[in-house]
Formats: structure tokens, C-alpha cells, sequence
């Protein structure tokens, strides 16, 4: 090559353009446009990054059914996707908690209909390092609030938050020793935030006067991976994800106990959310547009395989815990139904 | 100084310094550390390149056509990169096609024909600016403009969030990167040259044809690709314009009709799997990463062997 006379190369270089060209054409031309016959459309699914993962799965099954079907499903976090929901993006809203009022606002305001639709079962797990032996197995809500609560800004040590806990009571691990506290969690935008807040905060912010919220000062991210590295990173640290995210990450993280009700110290496991003794549990849902289900096939379609024994089996095969029959039931009598609104709240 | 100098004085310190044997303190010290800067930046690559090339390395191995070819996926095993791959072409070409016309039109512009005025010195500052945006701000303007406004030509059965916005996106981010370098290029033609070519009668035009291009062809090629290779690794962009990242049918169609249909691309993917908890997702998070790094690669190849073609034959 490096004797070759310049003449020789100059006339190769057309050539060589000619011959890229004539590829890039080829397949342009030999891509087919679509298939023929079958159902075709497209579905856009975004939403929770808790609920991603079952309608990934769901995605995944009815495409190899439906091939020319387009679906795309993302993870944004739930407001996101209710945010996307009621401009009229897209086609289902994964939600890991119920449509908000201003939410449902939103929606009429763009004279969208939702078909709300419960399809699992999550809890939250709350973790730490599986190095952690300072803390002990088991916390209760005031625990989880004298840590992470909206009066626990600037605790960056355990123990930091023994005085709030003192004056709490009902605490289980507390007083805790003098160790690092690095909280990561999910962002505001998510879902599962939301759900800790309702779940572990809200009561206890109520009876004090403080707002229903967490600390502002913990590491925040929407995506649960990114809490469960986090987690990972200090042998102290405190952090919450969906319970799947944690199933799927076992080996790199320990979950707390967490005192129900009765006093008991309860761990997540399917059961224990099934029955709902475990405390911090949660329904996970999808919103479908109402009024493209009428005009796209796909769509309908897609919602009935979603809610078919083979799509609902999904709900496990990711670490979710299945809706009792008759709770199936009743999310399939709604879907047969068609019927829009928020349904419990 | 000449007075209060003996006269012997200057022979005898030359004398010195050629014959004595004092240790050069200061210049060792600044070579060493010259030397010390180049090591720390060939060790920091070679780190990255063995981790990645030895993290993706099983997937690339045991199942490389599935790996290239294959779809997103939630299981490690199954994934693939071809969508990616796909998102990560298009946006190529458009980069190509639009960025580069017009950044190396602009630049000769700049250099050959605007008069030295205070306003051509403001565009020149304002462009050297744009080049120092973050790229998030590009994403904004891009999801404003692109997604939203131009939705119904970009992607009208998908909101706009496609390719097409994503690649004009990424070519206005490269825009200034490719005016400035080509302006740089052109501003390092030699005048004798222009003025060689006025003197035997030629236009500007011909002038910047037949000598200024040909002499900055190279430079313009460089800064160019460098432009090219940004835009191919940029993910903050597409995470604003809408790159899908969990589930994606058909997005590795080459068919120019699916321009407008949902897409993702190599950056978004890596972003993706990067975060992802399963244990299969780091191995062929790192083989994505193999892949992207050879493409870019394969980008600056084409750019040097180019170039020194046309030196050659300069």
C-alpha cells in the first residue's frame, strides 16, 4: 500500500466512496418495512422503575407473540411517568403508588381517562451492608424515623439521632452506637419514596408537627440500583428499595426486621408480604390511557396478555408477590369493565 | 554590564559549561516530570482499557453475532447491542450530514471572507463559548426544539423522541467543536499561499478551492472526527431527548422510515446497564463498552489514514 503510485490512489478513493454507498443502500433496501398481517401498533410504556421490570418481562413474552408490535418500555420513576401519562405520551403509566389528585387534575385537564389497574404486590425493603453488626436485626418506625425522618437533618453518626429517639419511644434498636450513618434512597420522583413516606414517616410527622417528608440530606437517586451500590459503600449505611431490587441483590445486602403492628419483628419474605404482616408493603399498578384502548388494537391486546395467567406470572419471575385470587380478580372484572377513575385511594 | 565584565569572563563560563561536570538539576526535574504526566496518562488508559477488555471479554468471546445483533433485554444473558448499535450509526450520519457541511461552511466563512469587524469578533468569542456548554444544555435545547416544537417532522408517533432529534441534537452540540478546529485549520494556511494565488489571477473563490482547503484538508479532517467522536459518547443528550432504555422492539431497523420511530443508543445503553444490580449486566456492560471504544477507533482510523493521504499528496 504505502508504494502505491499516487495516481493509483486517487483513483481508488471514489471507489471505495462508491462502494460504502452502494452497502449503505442495499441495506436500507433490503430492511423490509414491517410484516404483513398480524396485529401491528405501538405500545409506549413508561413510569416506576419498581413496576419496569414486570412490564419488561410482560414486553418481552407478547413480543415474541406479536413481533410488528412496537413496545418500548422505560423507568423514569412514577411522577415522571404520570407527568408523561396525562400530557399524552404514552400508552400505560407504571405507578409503584396510587394517581395523586393533582395528578388526576392533570389528566382532565388534557381530557385523559385512566383505567387503574393493580397488579402486584411490593414491599420496601429496608437495607444495610451484610457487614453491618452495629445496628442490630430489627428496627421499628420509630427507629426509621429518628434516622431518616424530616428532624434528622445533619445526623451524619448513629448516634446523633439517640436523644430524638429517646424522646420517640417505642424504638426497638435504639439507642444506637456512635457509628457512620450514610443514608441513599430513592429520589422524590419515585414511587417507592412516596410509599416509605406514607408507610414509615407520615404518622409520626403528623403527631409531631413536622413535615411529611424524609431528611433532605441523603443520597438520592431514582434509580434502585444505584441505591443498592450505595448501599453496598459504608458497613453503617441505611437505605430502602423495592423488595424485588433487593431479592435480586441478596448476596450484597442485609435487609432489617421491621416491628409490625403486634410488636413483632417481621422480615421481608413473599409471605410475609402476601399476608401482609410485614409492614412496609405496598400495591403496584398500571394506568391505561382509556381512550387509546379503544382505537389501538395493540394496546388492548396487550393489557389483556398482561393480566393473562402467562403475563401475571411475570409479577414473580421478577421477585414481586402475586395479588390474592380474589384481588386478581377484581383488577380483571375492572380491566373487563373498562373502568376509569382512581379506584381505591 | 560590558565595562564592569572581564574580558575573559565570557570564554571561561562556556568553558565551564561544556567541561564541567554540574548535574542539571532544574532540567531533570522538569523532564521528569513531563515524563511522570505521560506515564500517569498511558497507566490511567491502559487500567481502563485492560478492565473493560477483561471484564467483556466472555461475552465478546462466547457469544459475540447474539451480543452485536441482539435486543435490549432484563436478562443479562439474552442482551444485546445491535439497537444500540443502530442509534449510535444514525447518529453518525446526521452528525456527518448536517454538522459537518455546515460547521466547515461557517469556519471558512469566519476566516475567509467576514471582515475583521467588532461583530465577527463577538461571533468568533460566542462560538469558542458554545464549545464549552455542557453537553445537558444541548439536551435542553435539543428536547425544546426537536422533541417538542419540530415533533410532528422528527417523530410524529413518537412524540419527537427519536433518532432524527437525537442526531440533529448532537450535531448542534459539535458544531462549535467542528467551526472552531476548521477555522483553526484554515487560520494556519500560510498568506504567501493566498497571495501566491491572487497574484496569477485567481478568485477568492478559486483561491480557497485550489489552495486554502487542499493545505487545511487534514487539520479540518482531524478536528472533525475528534467532533464525530464526542457526539458518539455523549449520553446526557439522550437521556433528555428520550432514548428508551429498558424494552425496545424494533428499534435495529436500517429502513430510513423507522428515523422516526423509538430508538436507543450505545451511550444510553452503557448508562443503562451500568447501574443495573444482576451480575451478567457488568460483563456486558464492559463489552458494550469494548464495542463503543472500537467504533470510535475505527472513527479516528478512518480520519488519520484519510489525512495522511491527502498529505501525501499535498
Amino acid at each position: 500500500m504505502r508504494h502505491s503510485a499516487p495516481a493509483q490512489g486517487r483513483l481508488k478513493a471514489p471507489s471505495h466512496l462508491a462502494r460504502l454507498l452502494a452497502a449503505l443502500l442495499t441495506a436500507a433496501a433490503c430492511a423490509s418495512p414491517g410484516g404483513a398481517g398480524g396485529l401491528a401498533g405501538s405500545i409506549v410504556i413508561s413510569g416506576s422503575s419498581t413496576v419496569e421490570p414486570i412490564s419488561i418481562a410482560v414486553a418481552e413474552k407478547f413480543h415474541e407473540r406479536h413481533p410488528v408490535v412496537d413496545i418500548s418500555v422505560d423507568g423514569p420513576g412514577t411522577g415522571d411517568g404520570f407527568e408523561l401519562f396525562c400530557d399524552g405520551e404514552i400508552h400505560i403509566s407504571n405507578a409503584s403508588r396510587p394517581i395523586r389528585p393533582a395528578e388526576i387534575a392533570d389528566c382532565e385537564d388534557n381530557d385523559i381517562q385512566f383505567i387503574e389497574l393493580k397488579i402486584a404486590i411490593d414491599g420496601i425493603a429496608v437495607l444495610t451492608s451484610p457487614n453491618n453488626n452495629a445496628i442490630g436485626e430489627c428496627l421499628s418506625f420509630a427507629d426509621l424515623y429518628s434516622v431518616v425522618g424530616p428532624e434528622s437533618r445533619r445526623f451524619d453518626r448513629w448516634s446523633d439521632a439517640n436523644s430524638l429517639a429517646a424522646e420517640l419511644g417505642e424504638t426497638h434498636a435504639a439507642p444506637f452506637p456512635d457509628v457512620a450513618l450514610d443514608v441513599t434512597g430513592p429520589g422524590e420522583e419515585s414511587g417507592t419514596y412516596d410509599s416509605f413516606v406514607e408507610i414509615v414517616i407520615e404518622e409520626i410527622a403528623a403527631e409531631r408537627g413536622q413535615p411529611e417528608q424524609t431528611r433532605p440530606d441523603y443520597q438520592a437517586s431514582a434509580d434502585d440500583n444505584v441505591v443498592v451500590q450505595g448501599v453496598t459503600g459504608t458497613d453503617t449505611s441505611l437505605g430502602w428499595v423495592g423488595y424485588a431490587f433487593f431479592k435480586s441483590n441478596k448476596s450484597q445486602l442485609k435487609a432489617f426486621e421491621i416491628v409490625n403492628e403486634d410488636g413483632a419483628c417481621v422480615a421481608a419474605t413473599p409471605s410475609s408480604l402476601a399476608d401482609g404482616s410485614y409492614p412496609i408493603s405496598r400495591p403496584l399498578f398500571i394506568y391505561v390511557h382509556a381512550e387509546k384502548v379503544e382505537d389501538n388494537e395493540a394496546l388492548s391486546e396487550f393489557v389483556d396478555f398482561y393480566l393473562s395467567d402467562e403475563g401475571i406470572a411475570s409479577v414473580t419471575e421478577v421477585g414481586y408477590v402475586v395479588l390474592t385470587p380474589g384481588e386478581l380478580e377484581a383488577t380483571k372484572d375492572a380491566w373487563e369493565a373498562r373502568e376509569t377513575g382512581a379506584r381505591d385511594t | 554590564m560590558i565595562g564592569t565584565t572581564p574580558a575573559t569572563y565570557a570564554p571561561e563560563a562556556v568553558r565551564k559549561r561544556l567541561q564541567g561536570k554540574r548535574f542539571d538539576a532544574k532540567g531533570f526535574a522538569f523532564s521528569a516530570c513531563l515524563l511522570a504526566a505521560l506515564l500517569i496518562t498511558v497507566t490511567l488508559l491502559a487500567v481502563l482499557l485492560y478492565d473493560v477488555i477483561n471484564g467483556g471479554w466472555s461475552v465478546l468471546t462466547s457469544r459475540p453475532i447474539e451480543f452485536l445483533t441482539g435486543s435490549l433485554s432484563s436478562a443479562a444473558a439474552d442482551a444485546g447491542i445491535g439497537q444500540g448499535l443502530r442509534g449510535t450509526f444514525f447518529i453518525a450520519v446526521f452528525v456527518i450530514l448536517v454538522a459537518f457541511p455546515i460547521g466547515i461552511g461557517a469556519a471558512i466563512y469566519l476566516e475567509e471572507y467576514a471582515p475583521s469587524t467588532r461583530l465577527t469578533r463577538l461571533i468568533d468569542v460566542n462560538i469558542r463559548n458554545l464549545a464549552g456548554v455542557p453537553s445537558v444544555v444541548y439536551g435542553l435545547l435539543g428536547f425544546a426544539i426537536f422533541v417538542k416544537a419540530l415533533g410532528s417532522f422528527t417523530g410524529p408517533d413518537a412524540n419527537g423522541r427519536t433518532v432524527i432529534s437525537a442526531g440533529l441534537t448532537l450535531a448542534i452540540l459539535v458544531l462549535p467543536i467542528v467551526i472552531i478546529t476548521s477555522a483553526e485549520a484554515i487560520r494556519a494556511v500560510p498568506d504567501s499561499l493566498r497571495e501566491a494565488g491572487f497574484g496569477v489571477g485567481a478568485t477568492r473563490w478559486e483561491v480557497i478551492r485550489s489552495h486554502v482547503l487542499p493545505y487545511a484538508g487534514p487539520g479540518i479532517l482531524t478536528g472533525t472526527v475528534l467532533a464525530l467522536a464526542r457526539a458518539l459518547g455523549e449520553a446526557a443528550p439522550l437521556i433528555l431527548v428520550g432514548a428508551t432504555t429498558g424494552f425496545l422492539s424494533g428499534g435495529d431497523s436500517y429502513n430510513l422510515a423507522s428515523l422516526q420511530g423509538r430508538f436507543t443508543a450505545m451511550p444510553m445503553v452503557i448508562y443503562n446497564w451500568t447501574g443495573r444490580p444482576q451480575p451478567g449486566f457488568e460483563t456486558a456492560t464492559a463489552a458494550a463498552i469494548v464495542v463503543l471504544l472500537a467504533v470510535v477507533l475505527v472513527a479516528n482510523a478512518t480520519a488519520i489514514l484519510l489525512r495522511n493521504r491527502y498529505e501525501k499528496r499535498r
